[in-house]
């Protein structure tokens, strides 16, 4: 713990600080370019000096500096001052100043320390160096003339993203950051437009769109994975212009993955913006929403409970699928599920469907079995702390299932179910890497779940947890890896088949045989939509996706962004997303609806506000008390014994781009898919 | 409108869903011939990381430059990003990266040394006499100083040096046809061994020397690095010991700074010497390997040492495998240590910050022994002659021998193994022959091109460490150029500044945007002198490694000494 002294104010520091940390804690703030706490430490920019007594009497990087004991450190003297000028000055000298025309105006490093360390006109008038700009793929625009060669971007390539794709070549004046006209194979890659301190890289589907002050931001919740991202929206007027990061360090740390980002142009494109009623003629005729419930009410008034039934998508807010809940158990229907997937999770047991370390637990485990899951592509969040914690060394990655880059090093251990059996009954070599890990953990992956075998599958998952020791006293290594955001949500509030209800596939072959007569799709695209057959399907949601294309009645919701929704991530921890524009054209929240369509079918749902509709959720479920504060979960007896079938485990994510509705709906993603996929398939045959 | 240009190419819709897409990924790919060719050339040889700079030499010779699917092949085989290739290919000068569009240069390339003492005596001329000459069907380009400052002007056709080049004696070189280094008569192992050569470093292997007692040789001498730094050798040895093992010891063979070639000098005359002093750092210190970095300027070192090093193995001197050389690829700020390092391990020679040190974390992130060749040179005499021999020694307050290299205006050029702490006019008058003739002593550079410039008025200052810094200088590696009434210090400092400007590695900003808005700014008639100085203060403040903080002192030192010259 050393004591210094920092402008004349001493401060003890935790040991192995930099002087540039030791300021940061003692509340003063030292100028940046290069440097950045979760990137290794370039020290390039110069732009942190500070004057350290004892030493050689010139500024030194404070970045690069460990804080040392008795060490008397100015930050502010005028020989710091005049420094961080002249460093400001350099540069200037080839920054070619076109702040009026730059996307990153407005919200630059360089423009906010040029205020306070630049001078009001260039004193050099040589012609400026220009460089020319690079192709780095359809996420991220360069403009490389603007670039002060901190190389951000690059370590964050290669530390955090795990691609090397980004390099400085040349030297001198001759440097240029490049990718050799590759795109950044990275699915955080638009992190380092963040992290660029100055414009030379921005986004690309976000250019010449708009300056930072005009935008509204709002904190809200990402929901195209399960990790539930802590981003910000900004909305201009009711048009949702992009989608930027916040920090959360249990969650995201400060990074999102390129779906989250820029995903958001799908938000503008295909959506349903009124009710739609199918007409005699079998066209889908826009229709008022009175009408809509009314073609409900004369299916749904008079039926038996058990010829209906409802599922939940992929994005749904806990609201709506309590409301929805709510609904069928006015109904009297027992069929509803959540489960899109058909994934054999045992809601009766929190332990069996959490990813109980937590995302940031994963550092602290020190060996990992992955089962069934391609992290990269389903959680690349997940996956960074994986690459993370692997870049510390001691952190043997064991994968059953499908092989793909990992961007970490990992032994493949097999295909499917028969090396699960060999880990499982402790034969298999890796069964004593874990059994020998202090905190070892495994992640259980929809790839391994969602099959007839599932419960056999999460049964021998469960004995690998048990046997090598992943649960006990403060640790428990058993984490389920979802894809849906909505899933855990619905899982906790119990949107499951309730006594002789139906699950996911016995609803789809029911319809499909005629047995239940009405389905209510609750924003699910990714159910087999051909086996509804001749089923009554109401199609709640905000795109016109694959639910859409076979309803009878289409009730137009609302997008995460333009709702508040609560959900859980696959940690179990509860989050409140919040509006940032209103539906479009009709479009309502969906609880709204539901409450609406209660009325219609004369068994109001006891709500009237969202207030009311949150007090019975946490009434009814009290952890939904604690926001961003996940309850660990008991272990307890899951899974069921049984054979498991030899196929391979696969992957539920075919195309890390394209996942939901509004993935599906975006162009940005669209050219991603023909940028990363469709050339990948070419070129390697993997499947996808 | 030509046939072919007229055909539509048809391109997909790029929404289609899943529709097909390019045959290929964007990014270069694997061409077939490019990787039988780095397959070849690679051979058996190891694929480790650290060989990456050693491959692309292969490339480069036995194509004549770095073709793109060369690179491509070389990452793949090499399982390694082609971005990280490309920017170690295109850190170094002596390595010609060919893009797909681009002509591959001609078979042959002449390379005119620009730096100070070349230029002085006429390098610019003779590089533009060669361009008109060859027009294209040779490559003429400059190049930094080549260590042979002795004989100026000084061109590198192919591999082989031309000294004292004229148009004429290049060209013969030429059309010669022969572009292999010649190597020198030098003293070889037999004539080392017969006079009493390696029976210390025997002594020290079998026990009849400790390391105590070499150290304590070191110790009493007062032996310092020679590399330009100065740290006290017995000193250093004894701090990379006190680190764990396993450790490393690597030798800057990379001399750089323009006006030296004092290493150069002993490699060619006596390698074995030298040899026997790094045998003794790696006993000593107990390293598991010595890596040589011998910087690509001097091939027929590398030939030479090529055959000697078999030899030491064969006599049971050094263990298989426990020394490596290592070529340079023209990158003058590889002479400093820690960017050495990093160019060993096959990447560019960005320098790191300190702390850590390189004695406590350096090559391969282990403790590494860091010597200068000349410094290795001296050891073997320093413990047998006894160590008053070097140590007593001196002049004016100086300690042991210096070997200075000596360039510029003088009668007799070259390497002058004098006191330390000799003064330039002694260093002059006493064992260069007076000034050539013709010239009066104006003013001198006391250490290279980055140790500043003085005049003649301060030639009594004893060229020593610590003896100049009070005059903004430093004698660094002893390389003296001096200079007279016909040289106009405004040129001196411009050429300087051109050749840190072209050596800059572009890792922080004051040095890479500095050394280039300096020359800029010095090649007015006028220089604004106000904002000159600031800039150089600035740079010298704010850079990480020496050579941005000591790139501005020529600058100042005209500025302080000669600015009725500039201004």
């Amino acid at each position: 713990m050393p004591k210094l002294t920092i402008d004349g104010e001493e401060i003890e520091v935790p040991d192995g600080l930099s002087v540039l940390q030791a300021c940061e804690l003692a509340g003063v703030e030292i100028p940046r370019f290069c440097y950045h706490e979760r990137l290794s430490i370039a020290g390039n920019c110069r732009m942190c000096l500070v004057e350290v007594k004892p030493g050689p009497p010139k500024p030194q990087a404070s970045c690069a500096l460990p804080a040392g004991e008795g060490m008397e450190v100015s930050t502010n003297s005028p020989m710091v001052r005049k420094a961080r000028h002249g460093v400001m000055e350099f540069l200037l000298i080839n920054h070619p100043l076109d702040c009026p025309i730059c996307d990153q105006g407005g919200e630059c490093d360089l423009q906010d320390q040029a205020m306070a360390f630049g001078h009001d006109g260039s004193r050099f008038a040589e012609n400026k160096r220009a460089v020319g700009d690079k192709y780095m793929g359809p996420l991220i625009n360069t403009i490389m003339t603007r670039c002060i060669h901190c190389t951000r971007c690059v370590r964050f390539s290669t530390e955090v993203g795990g691609v090397e794709d980004m390099g400085m070549v040349n030297r001198g004046e001759h440097a240029e950051i490049t990718t050799l006209g590759k795109a950044v194979s990275s699915e955080m890659s638009g992190n380092v437009i963040d992290l660029c301190p100055v414009g030379a890289l921005t986004s690309k589907p976000y250019s010449f769109v708009a300056r930072p002050w005009e935008l509204r931001k709002t904190e809200t919740i990402d929901v195209l994975d399960a990790v539930g991202a802590n981003i910000r929206v900004d909305a201009r007027g009711n048009e949702v212009l992009r989608v930027l990061p916040r920090l959360n360090e249990d969650v995201n740390e400060e990074w999102i993955t390129d779906k989250t980002r820029f995903a958001c142009d799908g938000l503008r494109r295909q959506r349903l913006d009124r009710p739609y009623v199918r007409n005699a003629e079998g066209k889908l005729a826009p229709a008022e929403w009175d009408d809509a419930f009314a073609a409900i009410a004369k299916r749904v008034k008079g039926l038996d409970g058990g010829k209906i039934a409802a599922l939940a998508g992929d994005l749904c807010d806990v609201e709506s699928m309590f409301a929805l809940k709510a609904l069928m158990g006015a109904l009297g229907s027992p069929n509803l599920d959540c489960r899109q997937d058909g994934a054999k999770l045992d809601p009766t047991v929190r332990a069996s469907y959490l990813f109980n370390t937590g995302i940031a637990g994963v550092e602290e485990a020190d060996a990992c079995l992955i089962i069934g899951s391609n992290p990269r592509w389903e959680a690349p969040l997940v996956n960074a702390r994986l690459r993370k914690r692997w870049l510390q060394g001691s952190f043997p990655v064991g994968v059953v299932g499908p092989r793909h880059d990992l961007t970490y090093s990992h032994e493949y251990l097999g295909a499917g179910a028969d090396t699960l059996r060999d880990i499982a009954d402790g034969s298999h070599a890796f069964a004593s890497v874990l059994k020998n890990a202090e905190r070892p953990m495994l992640i259980l992956g929809m790839g391994a779940l969602a099959r007839p075998d599932g419960a056999a599958v999460l049964a021998a998952a469960r004995k690998i947890a048990e046997d090598t020791g992943m649960v006990g006293d403060g640790w428990n290594g058993f984490s389920v890896l979802h894809t849906a955001a909505a899933r855990v949500g619905g899982l906790e509030i119990g949107f499951v088949p309730g006594a002789g209800g139906l699950d996911t596939n016995g609803i789809l072959d029911a319809s499909a045989s005629g047995a239940v007569d009405v389905v209510y799709l609750l924003g699910a695209d990714e159910v087999d939509t051909k086996k509804l057959g001749n089923a009554f399907v109401i199609y709640q949601g905000h795109h016109g996706d694959a639910g859409a294309h076979v309803a009878d009645v289409i009730l137009p919701g609302a997008a995460y962004t333009e709702k508040s929704g609560t959900y859980v991530n696959t940690e179990g921890r509860v989050q409140q997303g919040q509006l940032a524009a209103f539906p479009p054209g009709d479009a309502r929240e969906d609880w709204t609806i539901l409450r609406a369509l209660s009325a219609a079918l004369d068994c109001t749902l006891p709500f009237d506000d969202v207030a009311a509709l949150r007090k019975q959720i946490r009434e009814a479920f009290p952890r939904f008390v604690r926001l961003d504060d996940p309850e660990p979960a008991a272990w307890g007896e899951f899974g069921m014994a049984g054979t498991m079938d030899s196929t391979p485990f696969g992957s539920p994510i075919a195309n890390f781009h394209m996942t939901d509705p509004i993935s599906r709906a975006s162009e940005t993603m669209a050219k991603c898919t023909q940028e990363f996929l469709n050339n990948q398939n070419e070129a390697t045959g993997t499947d996808g | 409108m030509s046939e072919g240009e007229k055909t539509i190419r048809k391109r997909r819709h790029p929404g289609r869903g899943r529709g097909k897409g390019r045959v290929h990924p964007k990014g270069r790919q694997l061409d077939v011939a490019a990787q039988e060719d780095v397959l070849a050339l690679l051979g058996d040889k190891p694929r480790n990381r650290d060989l990456l700079i050693e491959h692309l030499h292969l490339i480069q010779d036995s194509q004549g430059c770095l073709p793109a699917p060369h690179m491509v092949a070389l990452a793949d085989e090499m399982r390694l990003p082609l971005a990280e290739v490309y920017e170690v290919a295109s850190f170094y000068a002596h390595f010609d990266i060919v893009k797909d569009d681009e002509e591959r240069p001609p078979a042959v390339t002449v390379r005119v040394c620009d730096s100070l003492t070349c230029e002085m005596m006429g390098a610019q001329t003779l590089l533009k006499d060669l361009r008109t000459k060859y027009d294209g069907a040779v490559r003429v380009v400059p190049a930094p100083c080549m260590g042979r400052c002795d004989c100026p002007p000084v061109a590198e056709v192919g591999h082989a040096h031309v000294t004292n080049a004229t148009v004429a004696s290049v060209d013969a070189a030429v059309s010669g046809g022969d572009t292999s280094p010649t190597i020198p008569d030098y003293r070889g192992f037999d004539a080392y061994c017969a006079d009493g050569g390696y029976a210390l470093l025997r002594s020290c292997l079998d026990g009849g020397k400790t390391v105590e007692d070499i150290l304590a040789a070191l110790d009493d001498s007062g032996l310092r690095g020679l590399g330009g730094a100065g740290f006290p050798t017995g000193r250093k040895w004894q701090l990379v010991r006190a680190e764990p093992k396993p450790r490393y010891m690597t030798i800057n063979a990379d001399e750089g700074e323009p006006g030296t070639f004092k290493d150069r000098h002993y490699l060619e005359t006596d390698p074995h010497r030298f040899l026997e002093g790094m045998l003794i750092g790696v006993w000593a210190v107990e390293a598991e390997r010595a890596y040589i970095y011998l910087r690509d300027e001097y091939p027929q070192i590398r030939k030479l040492l090529q055959i000697e090093m078999p030899k030491l193995v064969a006599a049971g001197l050094a263990k298989e495998d426990s020394i490596e050389l290592r070529r340079g690829a023209g990158a003058y700020i590889c002479g400093e240590e820690s960017a050495m390092i990093e160019s060993i391990e096959g990447k560019r020679g960005l320098p790191r910050h300190r702390p850590p040190y390189v004695a406590q974390v350096g090559l391969f992130d282990r403790p590494t022994l860091v010597n200068n060749v000349e410094t290795l040179f001296w050891i073997r005499d320093i413990v047998e002659k006894g160590a008053t021999w070097f140590g007593d020694q001196g002049r004016n307050g100086g300690k042991g021998l210096r070997s200075y290299s000596v360039s510029g205006r003088v009668a007799e050029p070259g390497v002058k193994l004098a006191p330390a702490g000799v003064t330039v006019q002694e260093l002059i008058d006493e064992f260069c022959g007076g000034m050539a003739d013709g010239h009066t002593f104006k003013a001198y550079l006391p250490g290279g091109a980055s140790g500043g410039i003085l005049p003649a008025s301060k030639g009594d200052l004893p060229l020593e460490f610590g003896k100049l810094e009070s005059e903004g200088c430093f004698v660094g590696s002893h390389a003296v150029v001096i200079l007279s009434d016909k040289d106009d210090m405004g040129d001196v400092a411009r050429n300087l500044m051109r050749f840190f400007e072209d050596e800059s590695c572009g890792q922080c900003t004051p040095c890479r945007v500095g050394t280039e808005k300096a020359v800029a700014l010095m090649s007015d008639r006028d220089w604004d002198v106000p904002l000159l100085e600031e800039l150089g203060r600035a740079m010298a403040d704010a850079s990480i490694c020496g050579l941005g903080q000591a790139a501005a002192n020529p600058l100042f030192s005209v500025l302080k000494h000669f600015r009725e010259e500039v201004v």
